[in-house]
C-alpha cells in the first residue's frame, strides 16, 4: 500500500513540474512572428552580477536604437536575456534552453569563460552562434565553428601589458603578480609572465587571491617584504578596487598596473583616492574611440545614469555585430555563422565603437589594446600607447 | 621580522572578526543544537546597517554602530521566532536545512534590494580616531589604527561577553540552558526567552564584525558567506557550545591564515586554516576546549 | 514483508517512465509541424526538460548516495560533493587526456571514489556530530582547491577540462539527449538495488543500530570500523560515479561545478525526501533538482522563493516527506 502511495506522489509530482514548466514558458515567451528575436546570456544574478548588469544595459542600449532606427530587415529586434548565474551547470541549462527555442536566432554570450565554455557543446550541437563579450580564456573559441568573440584572448593581453611595461614605463625591474585565483586571473598571469620573463623584467611574487574574499593584506604584507617596483593585478575590478586601497594603507608605494577587468567606474569608486596613478590596459578606451564611442557613452548615460564600462560596450558590439549579419547574411543561424565566420580580415571586419573586430578560424578576434591612467579620480588615456596587434 | 609581526597582526584582526560571528554560531549551538547558517547573513546586514545609516541618514559612524548592532539583534530574535521556534522539538537537521533557507532567502533579499555592487564605506563617514596615520612598530613594520581598534573593540566585546555569561542572571539561566534544557525549565527559566536573548546577543556580536568588515574591507551581499562559514569552522575548532573556545577557534584560524597565506601559498589561504583545523580535531576530537558529547546528526 | 511488485500502478509508473523520451520529442514534433503552419505553442522543447529531467536523475543518485552516511549511519556530511568532484576528474582526465573509454573509466572512478572515501574515513571514524561534519567539510575544500590551483595535474586553470568526449558504445556516441536519459536511469537503477540490497542485508540493520547508539551497537558486536568504514567506502563510490557521468554529459567542466553549496544542496534534498529512506532520497532531489528551473521566470527573486520554500516545507513536515523514524 505505502509503496503505491508513494508512486502515485512520485507521479504527482512529475506531472506538476510538466504542469509548472509549460506555465514558466508561457510566462517567458509572448510571440509574435514580426520580431527577430536573439538572446543575451550572462551572469544577471548571482555573485558576479555587477557584470552582468552592464552587459543587460549595454545590450538594451543597442537595441533600443536599432529598434528606433527601423528595426531589423523592417522587424522588431527583441532581446531574450537569460541568466547564467555565473555558474556553469546553470550556463549549460540556459543554452539548452537558447539553442532549443526555435525563434532565437543567435546569442550575445556568455561573461565567464566557464559558462561560454559550458554552453560550447550545446551551441555546437545545435547550430547557433555563441559569440561572447567577455570571455578571454585562450581554449574559449577552439574546436567549434559556432563559437565566437569580440575581444583579445588572456594570453594576448599578457604579453601586451608586459610589453608595454618594459617599453613605455621603463625602469621598472622588479614585478609582483597578485592575481584572482580564477581561470581569468590565472589565464592572464600566465601570459604575462612568460612575455615578461623573456623580457627580462624580475617577477618576484605571484600571489593569488580568492573571489569570494575581501581581505587581501596577509598577501599584501608578502608582496610588501619583497619591495617589488610594480605590482600587476591580474583580476576584475572590485576586488582590484579593495586591492589598490589596502595596499596604500599598508605603505605599499609600488606603481599598480590592472587588466581590463580592472576597467570600470566601480574601480574608482572602491578604491578612492587609492586609485590614483593606477595603469589599466583595455580593449578600448572611449577617448580614443572616435566620435561613436562618445556618442555611445551619452547615450548610455542618459538612458541608464551610470557611466559604461567596457563590457557595455563590447556588448553593445556584439549585438551589433549579429544584426549585421542577419541583415547581411540572412535570417537564419546557418547564415549568421556563416556571416560572421567569413569576417575574417581587416578588410571585411565589424567596425563598431570598440574598433574593428574580425575572427581568425577559431573565432578568436585580434584587437588593439588600450592603457589608461587613473588622474584626479578619472580614467584618461595614458600617454604612451603602443597600437600593434602582434 | 617585520613582516612576521605584520602577518601576526593581519591574523589577529582576522581572527578578532572570527571571533566576534563564531560566537554567535557557538552560543547558539550550545543552547539549541542548531547550527544557525543564517548566522554569516545577520553579519552581512549588520554591514548594510551601518553603511546606509551613515549614507542615507548621515548618522555619525558612532551612531551607526550601536544602532547596527540594536537592528540586527532584533533581526535574529524575529528569524528564531519566525523559523526555528516552530521547529524546536523537529529532528536537528530540519532545522539546519530551515536555517540553509534563511540563509538563502535573506542573501538574495539583500541583493534584491541593494544589488550586487560592492560598496565602499565612505572615507569622510569614517571617523577620524581610525582613520590616523600607521602606528610605526620596532623593526619597521606598522599597524593601522583601524587594526588596532579591531583587535581592541574583540578582546573588549568579549571580555564583556564572559562576564555577562559568568556574573549576570541572564548568563546563569543560559549556562544552564546550554547544561540540559529540559532540566532548565523544569527550574523555572523561560528557556524561551533564554533562546531570544541568545539570538539578539549573538546577532548584535555578528553585527560589530560585519560593521568593522565593512570599514576595513567592503560590504556586498555575499559577504556573510566566506567569513561566515570559516567563523563556524572556528566555532567548531575551539569546541562547538563553548564560547571560550569560539574566541580562542577564531584567533588560531585567522593567525593560520593569514601566516599561511603569508608564508606557505596564498592559493590554499583559508585551506591551509582548514588543515589546521581538520588536524586539531582528529587529535582532539571535541575541540580545542569543548567536553566530549555524542550527539548526533 | 515481500510486497507485490507488479502492481497497475507500479507499472503505469515504470512504462511511463522508460517512455518519457518518446513522448517529449513527440510533442516537440508536434510543435514543430504546427510552427511550420504558423502557430506557435508556448511549450519548452523536448531537449530542454530532458535535460532538466538529466540533472535531476543525476542528483536523486548523488542523494542515494549521501544519505548513506547521514540517513543510515545518522552522521552529518558536510563535504559529498568532494566525492563527486573526484569522479568528475577522474573521468574528465582519463578521457581528455588519455583518451581511455568511459566503460573502464566508469568502475575505475567508482573506485577512486571509494578509496578517498575511505581515506577520508580513517582518521574521522571515532568523530561525532559537528566535528565529522566540519572535517568532511575541510576535506572537500582542500580537494576543490587542490583542482582549482593544480594546473599540472587539470591541465588548466580554475578546474578547466575541455571536450571530454561522450560515451562510446560499439562506435555509436552516447550525447543525446534520450541516450543520457537511459544512461543515468540505468545507473540510478543499479544504485537503487544495491542500496535497497545494503539496506536490508546485515550491514544496513548493522548501520541503523549505529545511528541509534552507537555504544550500544558497539556492545552488540558491531564492528563500528568496518561499518563505518564500508558506509563512507559506498557513498563515496555512488557520488563518483554521478561526478563520472556528469563530465561525459557536461562536456567541459570547471571547478565551479564543485563548490560547497552543492554538498548542502544534496543534503538539503536527502533531509527534505526524509532520511534514510531511498524513495525520499529520490523524491527529495526530483523536487529540489527541477524547482531552481521553474522557479526561473521570478529571476533575481529566484533563490529567495527557493528559501522560503524550503523553510515552509521544513516548517510543515519536519521530518522530510518521507521518514524512515515515521515508517518504521
Amino acid at each position: 500500500m505505502k509503496k503505491s502511495r508513494a508512486f502515485s506522489t512520485v507521479l504527482s509530482v512529475i506531472c506538476a513540474v510538466a504542469f509548472f514548466t509549460i506555465l514558466s514558458f508561457t510566462l517567458t515567451s509572448c510571440e509574435t512572428r514580426n520580431e527577430i528575436k536573439i538572446a543575451v546570456a550572462g551572469p544577471f544574478t548571482g555573485p558576479v552580477a555587477a557584470f552582468g548588469e552592464m552587459i543587460k544595459r549595454g545590450a538594451q542600449l543597442k537595441a533600443k536604437e536599432i529598434n528606433a532606427a527601423g528595426g531589423v530587415n523592417g522587424k522588431t529586434l527583441t532581446l531574450v536575456f537569460e541568466d547564467d548565474t555565473g555558474k556553469d551547470k546553470e550556463a549549460s541549462l540556459v543554452a539548452e534552453r537558447i539553442a532549443s527555442n526555435r525563434q532565437i536566432l543567435a546569442v550575445v554570450g556568455h561573461f565567464n569563460s566557464s559558462c561560454t565554455l559550458a554552453g560550447k557543446p550545446i551551441y555546437k550541437r545545435a547550430g547557433i552562434v555563441e559569440l561572447s563579450p567577455g570571455s578571454t580564456n585562450v581554449r574559449v573559441c577552439v574546436g567549434s565553428d559556432w563559437t565566437f568573440r569580440n575581444l583579445y584572448r588572456d594570453d594576448f593581453q599578457g604579453a601586451f601589458v608586459a610589453r608595454y611595461i618594459k617599453n613605455v614605463l621603463g625602469d621598472i625591474q622588479k614585478i609582483a603578480i597578485f592575481f584572482d585565483n580564477d581561470d581569468y586571473g590565472r589565464g592572464l598571469k600566465d601570459g604575462f609572465t612568460s612575455v615578461a620573463e623573456d623580457l627580462g623584467l624580475e617577477i618576484i611574487a605571484a600571489e593569488a587571491y580568492d573571489r569570494d574574499n575581501t581581505d587581501f593584506k596577509a598577501q599584501l604584507t608578502s608582496i610588501k617584504a619583497k619591495n617589488p617596483d610594480l605590482i600587476f593585478l591580474s583580476g576584475l575590478y572590485s576586488q582590484a578596487g579593495l586591492i589598490v586601497s589596502q595596499a596604500r594603507e599598508a605603505g605599499i608605494t609600488a606603481q599598480l598596473f590592472g587588466a581590463d577587468g580592472v576597467d570600470s567606474p566601480d574601480f574608482l569608486t572602491i578604491a578612492g583616492d587609492a586609485a590614483e596613478g593606477t595603469y589599466v590596459s583595455t580593449p578600448f578606451v572611449f577617448e580614443l574611440g572616435g566620435p561613436e564611442a562618445q556618442r555611445m557613452a551619452v547615450a548610455f548615460e542618459e538612458m541608464h545614469e551610470v557611466a559604461p564600462d567596457t563590457w557595455a560596450a563590447l556588448t553593445y558590439d556584439a549585438v551589433g555585430m549579429i544584426i549585421e549579419a542577419i541583415e547581411k547574411g540572412g535570417e537564419n543561424r546557418t547564415a549568421i555563422r556563416d556571416h560572421l565566420a567569413s569576417i575574417n580580415s581587416p578588410e571585411k571586419g565589424y567596425n563598431g565603437i570598440t574598433g574593428l573586430t574580425y575572427f581568425d578560424e577559431n573565432g578568436d578576434c585580434t584587437k588593439p589594446a588600450y592603457v589608461k591612467i587613473v588622474k584626479d579620480g578619472q580614467f584618461v588615456p595614458a600617454e604612451g600607447q603602443m597600437l600593434s596587434t602582434e | 621580522m617585520a613582516q612576521f609581526l605584520e602577518q601576526i597582526i593581519n591574523g589577529l584582526v582576522l581572527g578578532g572578526i572570527y571571533a566576534l560571528i563564531a560566537v554567535g554560531y557557538t552560543m547558539v549551538y550550545g543552547i539549541i543544537q542548531l547550527i544557525n547558517f543564517a548566522h554569516g547573513e545577520i553579519f552581512m546586514f549588520g554591514a548594510y546597517f551601518a553603511f546606509l545609516c551613515v549614507t542615507t541618514f548621515g548618522l555619525s559612524f558612532w551612531v551607526a554602530l550601536p544602532l547596527s548592532m540594536g537592528m540586527c539583534a532584533l533581526m535574529g530574535m524575529l528569524i528564531d521566532f519566525v523559523a526555528y521556534r516552530p521547529l524546536r522539538d523537529a529532528p536537528r537537521l530540519s532545522a539546519l536545512i530551515t536555517a540553509i533557507g534563511m540563509s538563502l532567502v535573506l542573501q538574495n533579499l539583500a541583493r534584491l534590494i541593494w544589488g550586487a555592487r560592492w560598496r565602499k564605506f565612505p572615507a569622510d563617514a569614517t571617523p577620524t580616531l581610525l582613520t590616523g596615520n600607521a602606528i610605526p612598530l620596532p623593526g619597521g613594520a606598522q599597524v593601522s589604527f583601524l587594526d588596532v581598534f579591531i583587535i581592541l573593540l574583540a578582546v573588549g566585546l568579549m571580555i564583556g561577553l564572559n562576564r555577562l555569561i559568568h556574573l549576570t542572571k541572564i548568563g546563569k539561566a543560559m549556562r544552564a540552558c546550554a547544561q540540559n534544557r529540559i532540566a532548565a525549565s523544569l527550574m523555572g527559566i523561560d528557556t524561551n526567552r533564554v533562546i531570544t536573548v541568545t539570538f539578539a546577543i549573538g546577532s548584535a556580536l555578528g553585527a560589530v564584525a560585519g560593521v568593522m568588515v565593512g570599514l576595513r574591507e567592503v560590504t556586498e551581499p555575499a559577504m556573510g558567506y566566506y567569513k561566515g562559514v570559516a567563523a563556524f569552522a572556528a566555532a567548531v575548532l575551539g569546541g562547538i557550545g563553548n564560547i571560550t573556545g569560539a574566541m580562542l577557534g577564531g584567533v588560531v584560524l585567522g593567525v593560520a591564515e593569514a601566516l599561511g597565506a603569508g608564508y606557505i601559498s596564498s592559493e590554499y589561504r583559508l585551506a591551509i586554516a582548514y588543515i589546521i583545523m581538520i588536524l586539531v580535531i582528529i587529535f582532539r576530537p571535541s575541540g580545542l576546549l569543548g567536553k566530549s558529547t555524542a550527539t548526533r546528526a | 514483508m515481500p510486497k507485490k511488485l507488479f502492481t497497475p500502478k507500479t507499472i503505469i509508473f515504470v512504462v511511463a517512465v522508460c517512455l518519457f523520451p518518446l513522448l517529449a520529442y513527440g510533442s516537440d514534433r508536434i510543435v514543430d509541424l504546427l510552427y511550420e503552419r504558423g502557430l506557435l505553442l508556448p511549450l519548452p522543447s523536448a531537449r530542454y526538460i530532458l535535460r532538466v529531467v538529466v540533472m535531476a536523475c543525476l542528483y536523486m543518485l548523488l542523494a542515494l548516495g549521501l544519505n548513506i552516511v547521514p540517513g543510515f549511519t545518522g552522521l552529518l556530511d558536510l563535504g559529498y560533493v568532494g566525492f563527486y568532484l573526484v569522479g568528475g576528474y577522474t573521468a574528465g582526465l582519463l578521457m581528455a587526456r588519455l583518451g581511455w573509454s568511459y566503460w573502464i573509466v566508469l568502475p575505475l572512478a567508482a573506485i577512486h571514489g571509494a578509496l578517498w572515501g575511505l581515506l577520508r574515513g580513517a582518521p574521522t571514524l571515532r568523530l561525532t556530530g559537528d566535528y565529522f561534519a566540519i572535517v568532511t567539510f575541510g576535506f572537500s575544500e582542500l580537494l576543490f582547491r587542490i583542482v582549482k590551483n593544480e594546473e599540472w595535474l587539470i591541465g588548466g586553470p580554475n578546474g578547466f577540462v575541455n571536450d571530454i568526449p561522450a560515451p562510446n558504445l560499439f562506435g555509436l556516441e552516447l550525447y543525446k539527449y534520450w541516450q543520457q536519459y537511459y544512461h543515468i536511469l540505468i545507473l540510478l537503477g543499479l544504485t537503487v538495488i544495491v542500496v535497497h540490497r545494503l539496506q536490508n542485508s546485515r550491514v544496513g540493520r548493522a548501520w541503523a543500530a549505529i545511528r541509534e547508539d552507537e555504544r550500544a551497537a558497539e556492545s552488540m558486536g558491531i564492528n563500528l570500523r568496518e561499518y563505518k568504514s564500508l558506509a563512507f567506502a559506498v557513498s563515496a563510490a555512488i557520488g563518483a560515479v554521478g561526478g563520472a557521468f556528469f563530465a561525459q554529459f557536461q562536456v567541459n567542466i570547471s571547478a565551479g561545478a564543485f563548490e560547497f553549496w552543492e554538498s548542502i544542496f544534496i543534503l538539503c534534498m536527502v533531509v527534505l525526501g526524509g532520511m534514510g529512506t531511498i524513495k525520499g532520497s529520490v523524491i527529495g532531489a526530483g523536487i529540489l533538482g527541477v524547482l531552481g528551473e521553474l522557479l526561473r521566470p521570478f529571476g533575481g527573486a529566484r533563490y529567495l522563493i527557493f528559501g522560503i520554500i524550503l523553510i515552509l516545507m521544513m516548517r510543515f513536515r519536519p521530518a522530510g516527506l518521507l521518514s524512515a523514524r515515521e515508517q518504521d
